[in-house]
């Protein structure tokens, strides 16, 4: 019978938490019982529920964290990489202060590697350290709140590209459909929801800083505002 | 990694989720998909990320219940659609969420957004709505009661911990899992089941004259050929679908509201202020249906709703004194009425103590 568990122990330091702290027999039942592709699956839908809903905390981060603003985007990504490279081995036990911890220690090691010891910097990141604990205790961002957040995430489409993704998304005609319907191109349709899907996820995160992440998802070129500078569209 | 190379690899990741939503999806096309996804982990983030955002927007349909037409209301109209601006449970937290943290999250919830809802712009019009639609629903279900019982139905039920199949004379199977009780009604118009309590498995056998209505308080699941299943938990519903489309209604306002299709591999949840629906694998979503063999899986779920789970299915309870514990996740699959194991497993991996009180289990950290 397929039986597998894991779990981590909450005694388990964060760092060191690891699929062979496991007992024995539990280790065993694991690799007999898993099946490859499941336990991807349930891999990501473990980051998409426990990491990248924190995105926006996270940006909010590392726009004060780090000096320059041009590689913060970069830098999200790095962290959110390093989180599921780590959660492949072991799914850590508090995801979100897991991810602020992640993003700090990319942002000490980058400021070693490339000696950039600015006055500024290492001590935005030391005091950083103060920010991590304070962070991690924080409440499920209410459904009601993802719903509205989506909402105006939405209604900042350019037109043609929030109606193309209302009729997919709400209307659930495909694309084929959604191409007859607006007598355009299907290879059009489909250019338009890359393009919606990736504002989307942009605008929902971009917090106070909806001007440079617009720029980031290389679909309309801005210099980086100052901070809390609004654009309007 | 630079700048440019961020932005390359989400237009790349957001290209590959618009040509698989196009429908147009060879086998070529998953493997190159494949084989982009592992060239870096970079690459497999920022698809999981726009993903989730695609299917985020899924909610906007929440949003467009009450727009008839086919286009999008103007920018900051939301206003104006029924859900946003009740004091909705329809923010209920994710369906993953356990039954225990639910109330809790709720008692939260509800003082502080309907503040800051953008849509309270005229609470007295909302609440004398709210007034009208309890009368309105009272009567309805006063007169659906007194119809029910006219109907010369059969009832069947399960006590805790059993699952059982019952058989309906149009050649469609019921399986009804751990303490539920339905009441069936099939005549030559319409094949109805009423879902009193408890969950139930429906493989609905083809009949595009009857429909196969199932009625859970005051909503409804229709469907005509499909297999789905209905969980009801106090007013609230949860519905999964593996094979076909099923459609829901729910008594909303002053009248009913008919809500898109629910298809193969959607998990609804149903309240009496709106539907969420959430897209899985199918693999997944049949996870929920894993009862019906008598076997509980977890994905990753905390230890809280693991043993509220387990408690639907068990006359002794396990009870968890140490919130800490609570939240530890657990992923595994199970006997449904053994407990006994997955309380020894436990104890084997973790640091906890079980005790024995009457017919309670008290589960405490060491």
């Amino acid at each position: 019978m397929r039986r597998r568990i894991w779990a981590d122990p909450p005694y388990a330091d964060r760092d060191t938490r690891h699929f062979f702290c496991l007992p024995k027999t539990i280790r065993i039942c694991l690799s007999f019982g898993c099946n490859v592709r499941r336990v991807e699956e349930s891999l990501n839908s473990w980051f998409k529920d426990e990491i990248l809903i924190h995105e926006e905390a996270l940006l909010r981060y590392l726009m004060r964290a780090w000096p320059r603003r041009d590689e913060v985007y970069d830098l999200r990504q790095e962290t959110f990489a390093r989180v599921y490279e780590a959660a492949m081995i072991a799914i850590p036990h508090s995801a979100r202060s897991f991810l602020f911890t992640t993003a700090h220690h990319l942002m000490t090691d980058k400021v070693r590697r490339e000696r950039v010891v600015s006055i500024e910097s290492t001590g935005d990141i030391d005091a950083l350290n103060v920010l991590v604990d304070e962070i991690s205790p924080e409440q499920r961002v209410s459904a009601r709140q993802d719903l509205k957040r989506m909402a105006l995430a939405f209604d900042r489409l350019p037109p043609r590209c929030r109606e193309i993704v209302w009729m997919r998304r709400v209307l659930d005609i495909s694309q084929k459909e959604v191409a007859n319907r607006l007598g355009i191109q299907e290879k059009a349709v489909e250019k338009q929801v890359s393009k919606g899907s990736r504002l989307l996820v942009e605008y929902m995160n971009a917090g106070e800083w909806p001007a440079a992440s617009v720029g980031h998802a290389g679909l309309k070129l801005e210099h980086d505002g100052e901070q809390g500078q609004h654009n309007q569209d | 990694m630079s700048r440019d190379s961020t932005i390359k690899i989400d237009e790349a990741a957001g290209d590959w989720l618009a040509k698989r939503d196009s429908g147009n999806w060879s086998e070529a096309d998953q493997r190159a998909f494949d084989a982009w996804l592992n060239v870096s982990t970079l690459h497999r983030v920022a698809y999981l990320r726009i993903e989730r955002a695609w299917e985020e927007a899924l909610r906007l349909t929440a949003l467009g219940a009450g727009i008839q037409s086919g286009k999008p209301p103007p920018p900051g109209q939301w206003v104006l659609s029924p859900f946003f601006d009740q004091k909705t449970r329809a923010e209920q937290p994710e369906l993953g969420m356990g039954r225990f943290s639910k109330d809790k999250a709720e008692a939260n919830a509800v003082p502080s957004t309907r503040k800051n809802a953008v849509g309270m712009r005229f609470p007295h019009i909302a609440r004398r709505f709210g007034l009208a639609a309890s009368i309105l629903l009272g009567i309805g279900l006063g007169f659906y009661v007194l119809h029910v019982n006219l109907l010369q139905g059969k009832n069947f039920s399960t006590p805790v911990g059993g699952v059982a199949s019952v058989p309906m004379s149009d050649g469609s199977l019921v399986t009804l899992n751990t303490n539920s009780r339905i009441h069936l009604a099939v005549t030559s118009t319409e094949r109805k089941v009423e879902l009193e309590r408890g969950e139930a498995f429906f493989e609905v056998a083809k009949d595009p004259n009857r429909p196969f209505v199932v009625s859970v308080g005051n909503k409804r699941v229709i469907a005509v050929g499909t297999k789905f299943s209905v969980l009801r938990e106090a007013n609230d519903v949860r519905i999964v679908v593996t094979e076909g489309t099923v459609r829901v209604e729910t008594a909303m306002g002053t009248g009913e509201g008919t809500l898109k299709p629910i298809s193969a591999g959607m998990v609804a949840r149903a309240t009496d202020e709106g539907v969420l629906l959430q897209s899985k694998p199918l693999s997944e979503a049949e996870d929920y249906l894993s009862w019906r063999s008598g076997v509980l899986v977890f994905r990753d779920v905390t230890l809280a709703d693991a043993v509220a789970e387990f408690n639907r299915y068990n006359t002794r309870k396990i009870i968890i004194r140490d919130p800490i514990i609570a939240g530890m996740r657990v992923a595994g699959s199970f006997r449904s009425t053994n407990a006994d194991a997955f309380v020894r497993l436990l104890q084997q991996g973790y640091p906890l103590r079980m005790e024995q009180d009457g017919d309670e289990i008290i589960m405490t950290a060491q």
